[in-house]
């Protein structure tokens, strides 16, 4: 077990730290990093790049000690380094910059009086010729692949790194957006945070962009054959981290910088215009068709080969000691968001349910759902929601994070529903490198259609849009090639006459009572829109009704107004069975979300819908309201409380219903997608 | 007529600390039988720092004006004390011009282990280059100090221009003498500023202060201060944050060990103990340098000297007395006897 250490306590040691441990990670140490070398100003990618690797102090059970950074050591960092409880055999190893001699025997000294042991120098100035940055605390030296590391085919993926002052010319995002026109690029472009939300707030807003410190190096690697930087100069220790595990990977390296910075190192890179506006074509007539052969002279680069990290580890006497990973078959992981309901999760299971046994499906789950996934045979790892009681607000995200990385390696396909993919689960798919299928449903509210939260689809092989069952309800919301569309995704039971009887049966023996009249509401947890006046009304009016029993249906971790428990005909109650129960009903008022919409639909199951309106929210207003305009359902406003008692006594003493049901039997309907789904996913498409 | 031996001195005065101290009381008795010059020179080690407070005091009492930087620097013989200082140097642009030249050295030139403590050539051969001399020596400051230079010189043979000095140019300890108590008890301490090299490592000190002493007391524990695992037994004090009369009213042992990485080239603070009234105990090589005024001892071994003593508080007392009056081997007037031999050949007599 390698323990990373550093000189100081900062931000840009700590950058270091975190992208040497992913380094050496990747190349099958073992490796950790003393938490106390974690600033206070942490920003958000940092943290989820840390989580793998930080360790307590008392947790610290190290056999080598690798301090980088070396060339200056605080006292700060004297004094982590003195508290370490190293074992008898443990050794040190410092790696620095050291000017002179002189430098090197400060950084010994100042170690071997902190920890009492003298440590082993590794200096990077050393003999070789200039790196790729000067003075830069992070070992700046790559794993060099057999072979370039590129896409086969014609499409060439190309990153463009761009300096935010150089995106406030329009020409250049002109340039940009129509580089990324060619058919035979796909274009992304890295800047930083103020580049990025430029990029955004222009007319080019769909341009694929990266932030700079958004993602790992070598996870930014995966996505491209070639790189392109634009600017003055080597834009800083994470760039040139990029760069040198660009070159490793025997991807093509362009230099468009007005300094030259990066060719004048020696560096295999090749020198491009430094006018963006003529990038475009310079990459089709230079690049675009020679990069694997300037990918195979990369990789052949005697200045390369001085930054082979072998060499280092060579010199640093360690040795790669992870584990060879147990085999096992892979595995289909579903990720269900954590939504007002268990619809994500509902969702989820009926893919899952729809796929052939022998492939191995687990999911990892919020504890809402773990209870009804388990309930239908699913293996669970338990995922944390999001709490006011966590002081980082990432916390949950973090450790979920830090499960899914544990639970999936390359191999396994994850399979993540939800509207926000989190970052735990946009960052394991890209460090894993899995192919990965996000189900995204539809019918988003304008205001959530923007390129931020579609951008992290790019990390998925496969997005499948299961659909409305309304062709107005339906909308392509990205150009993405790999969006797959496949009808409605719905539980379905069919439930006979005697079915029916039976379940009212048994209810009147659960609630002692007898049964004439069965309501049930379903209006959602109260989380997103609070319905206690309308369900207070609903009990109101059945509790006047002799021989009514009337559910409330209460999803996981809905807030309950303790007003609905003083009822004699109401009863709150949580269950799975929701559909049957709503088969089984007279009476059904039910929120509008995709699953309880649709599974009411396709059951043909008369019911008044009364929409939730969160900003979050799908926009249940309209699906409800197309169902309404069809008359398949009545819909009735959260404000219209007089309406809402007008349609019970419709339903409960007219012939709604039954005109309702008549017309959800005549209704054509799309065939439902959930074999389609399963179908694509056991099928590993778009990998 | 007998002319007085003209003796420059040449030092960076900003260096903190024993150094300035020893060398403070060295100008103070070499001045009464030599005319002293004293050269500042402006290092690379303290950049901005003000010349330590002994050094400016003594030269201000003894009317020595701090010549800096000068061009050229001449003497019958020329003192270089602590030639570390000029390790991040790469220059060193003054002439030295003298028939004898010593370097006083001050700090070890290896660390226990062997590895250099600084780039002990580096200063060398820049005062080689830009000093014209008879005889260029270096002078140790202690047996352990002695060792290191003989090592290291053995391993760097072409440095053989340098010579050393057969005499230990040790630190005047002219500290005031205080009486032993009658009724030790197990309250232990150390004194040293809060550099990491000065402490050793925590197995270490837990022997050295254990839970089972009466007191243990810390002075210059700023490294230790507000960190979560530090014994609630110890009593702690940054540098400087109580008087050393203060500090030495609440022990009656002196437990000193540091780094294993690092040693003492002297240790004036083990000299300063023994003056106080105190037992001090120090490794042996460090006590070495002693004679027998401090107790040479392994850490695991504190408890059972400190406990011998607390049974015997006679023996105590005696042994108290008799390290005081060993240290008078390292009093001015002993020092200025070595001095006086030291100057002997460069007496001229002119007529």
């Amino acid at each position: 077990m390698i323990l990373l250490c550093s000189g100081e306590v900062s931000a840009k040691h700590f950058d270091a730290l975190l992208m040497f441990a992913a380094l050496l990670e990747s190349c099958g140490h073992n490796v950790t990093i003393d938490a106390r070398y974690m600033p206070e100003d942490v920003l958000k990618p940092q943290k989820y790049e840390a989580v793998p690797f930080l360790v307590d102090p008392e947790d610290i059970g190290a056999d080598t000690i690798l301090v980088i950074g070396a060339e200056a050591i605080s006292r700060e960092s004297q004094v982590i380094l003195r508290s370490l409880n190293l074992g008898p055999d443990a050794s040190i190893r410092a790696i620095g910059c050291f000017a002179d001699y002189q430098g090197e025997i400060n950084a010994r000294n100042k170690i071997a009086d902190a920890t009492g042991r003298d440590p082993t120098l590794h200096n990077l100035n050393g003999s070789r010729t200039p790196a790729l940055l000067e003075g830069a605390c992070t070992p700046l030296v790559t794993r060099i692949a057999a072979e370039p590391e590129q896409s086969a085919g014609k499409l060439s993926r190309v990153l463009v790194y761009v300096p935010c002052d150089d995106l406030e010319d329009q020409n250049a995002l002109n340039a940009l957006a129509a580089t990324s026109f060619s058919p035979t690029l796909e274009l992304h472009v890295l800047t930083n945070a103020k580049g990025k939300d430029l990029i955004r707030r222009s007319r080019h807003a769909e341009l694929s962009v990266f932030g700079y410190s958004e993602l790992p190096p070598a996870d930014i690697v995966n996505f491209v054959d070639v790189i392109a930087f634009f600017g003055t100069n080597v834009p800083g220790e994470r760039m040139a981290a990029l760069t040198m595990a660009a070159m490793g990977a025997g991807k093509v390296v362009i230099d468009c910088t007005t300094s030259s910075g990066f060719a004048n190192t020696g560096a295999p890179v090749i020198k491009g215009p430094e006018d963006i506006s003529v990038f475009s074509s310079y990459l089709h007539e230079v690049v675009t068709r020679n990069r694997l052969e300037i990918g195979h002279r990369t990789l052949q680069s005697t200045w390369l080969k001085q930054f082979d990290l072998t060499v280092l580890e060579r010199d640093l006497e360690i040795t790669a000691t992870s584990e060879v990973s147990t085999p096992r078959p892979s595995q289909i992981i579903f990720f269900p968001t954590n939504g007002n309901g268990l619809g994500h999760a509902q969702r989820c299971a009926l893919i899952a349910e729809a796929m052939p046994n022998e492939l191995n499906r687990r999911f990892a789950a919020f504890p809402s759902c773990i209870d009804m996934l388990e309930n239908r045979g699913f293996e669970c790892v338990p995922m944390i929601s999001r709490s006011a009681h966590h002081t980082d607000e990432y916390a949950a995200d973090l450790v979920n994070s830090l499960r899914l990385r544990n639970l999936l390696r390359a191999g396994d396909r994850l399979v993540f529903d939800g509207g926000y993919v989190f970052d735990s689960v946009y960052r394991t798919i890209l460090s894993r490198q899995l192919s990965a299928v996000w189900i995204r449903r539809g019918l988003w509210r304008p205001g959530q259609i923007n390129p931020t939260a579609l951008e992290r689809e790019r990390a998925f092989s496969q997005i499948i849009v299961p659909q409305e069952a309304f062709a107005e309800l339906n909308a392509d919301y990205s150009t993405c090639p790999r969006v797959e569309k496949v009808g409605p995704i719905v539980r379905q039971t069919t439930m006979t006459n005697e079915d029916r009887q039976n379940l009212r049966d048994r209810l009147s023996v659960e609630f002692d009572q007898t049964v004439d009249t069965l309501a049930v509401t379903m209006l959602g947890g109260g989380v997103a829109s609070d319905r206690t006046s309308q369900t207070q009304l609903l009990c109101s009016l059945f509790e006047q009704r002799p021989n009514c029993l009337h559910l409330i249906v209460a999803w996981p971790n809905a807030r309950i107004s303790s007003g609905l428990y003083g009822w004699k005909n109401s009863h709150v109650v949580q269950t799975s069975q929701t559909l049957a129960l709503c088969q089984a009903a007279d009476l059904t008022v039910s929120a509008v979300g995709y699953n309880s919409f649709h599974e009411l639909l396709y059951a043909q199951v008369p019911a008044i819908l009364i929409p939730q309106s969160a900003p979050y929210l799908d926009d249940q207003e309209r699906r409800a309201r197309a169902a309404a305009d069809r008359g398949l359902a009545a819909l009735v406003a959260e404000t219209d409380l007089l309406t809402l008692e007008r349609e019970v006594f419709a339903f409960l003493e007219g012939d709604k219903a039954e005109n309702l049901r008549k017309a959800l039997g005549d209704e054509v309907l799309p065939a439902l997608g959930n074999q389609a789904a399963a179908k694509l996913i056991a099928q590993g498409g778009g990998q | 007529m007998i002319t007085r031996p003209k003796i420059a001195y040449v030092l960076d005065p900003r260096f903190p600390g024993g150094t300035s101290s020893a060398v403070a009381a060295e100008l103070e008795c070499v001045s009464q039988t030599a005319r002293v010059e004293v050269h500042a020179i402006s290092t690379a080690m303290f950049p901005g720092q003000p010349v330590a407070p002994q050094l400016a005091s003594v030269l201000r009492r003894l009317n020595i004006p701090l010549i800096w930087d000068a061009a050229e620097i001449s003497g019958d013989a020329v003192i270089l004390h602590n030639p570390s200082c000029l390790k991040f140097q790469e220059t060193l642009d003054t002439t030295i011009i003298a028939k004898r030249l010593v370097v006083v050295a001050h700090e070890n030139f290896l660390r226990p282990g062997g590895a250099e403590a600084f780039d002990v050539a580096r200063c060398l051969d820049l005062i080689a280059r830009c000093s014209v001399t008879l005889e260029r020596s270096i002078a140790p400051i202690s047996p352990w100090n002695r060792k290191t230079v003989e090592q290291w010189l053995l391993a760097n043979p072409n440095h053989d221009i340098w010579s050393v000095l057969d005499w230990d140019w040790f630190n005047i300890c002219a500290f005031d003498r205080h009486p032993p108590t009658a009724f030790p008890t197990d309250r232990r301490g150390r004194h040293s500023r809060a550099g990491f090299e000065k402490f050793p490592q925590r197995d270490v000190m837990n022997l050295c202060f254990p839970q089972t002493a009466k007191q243990n007391t810390i002075l210059g524990a700023d490294n230790f201060l507000g960190e979560p695992n530090t014994p609630t037994y110890w009593t702690l004090y940054p540098f400087g944050g109580v008087s050393l009369a203060h500090f030495f009213e609440q022990i009656d042992f002196f437990v000193y060990f540091t780094a294993a990485t690092w040693r003492e080239s002297f240790g004036r603070v083990l000299a300063e103990a023994v003056a106080a009234g105190k037992i001090a105990i120090s490794d042996v090589d460090t006590a070495a340098s002693f004679d027998g005024a401090v107790i040479g001892a392994s850490p695991a071994d504190v408890t059972a000297i400190v406990k011998g003593y607390l049974t015997d508080p006679d023996r105590y007392q005696d042994d108290v007395l008799a390290g005081q009056k060993k240290l008078e081997q390292f009093s001015s007037q002993a020092f200025r006897r070595a001095f006086d031999a030291f100057l002997m050949p460069q007496t001229e007599v002119s007529t």
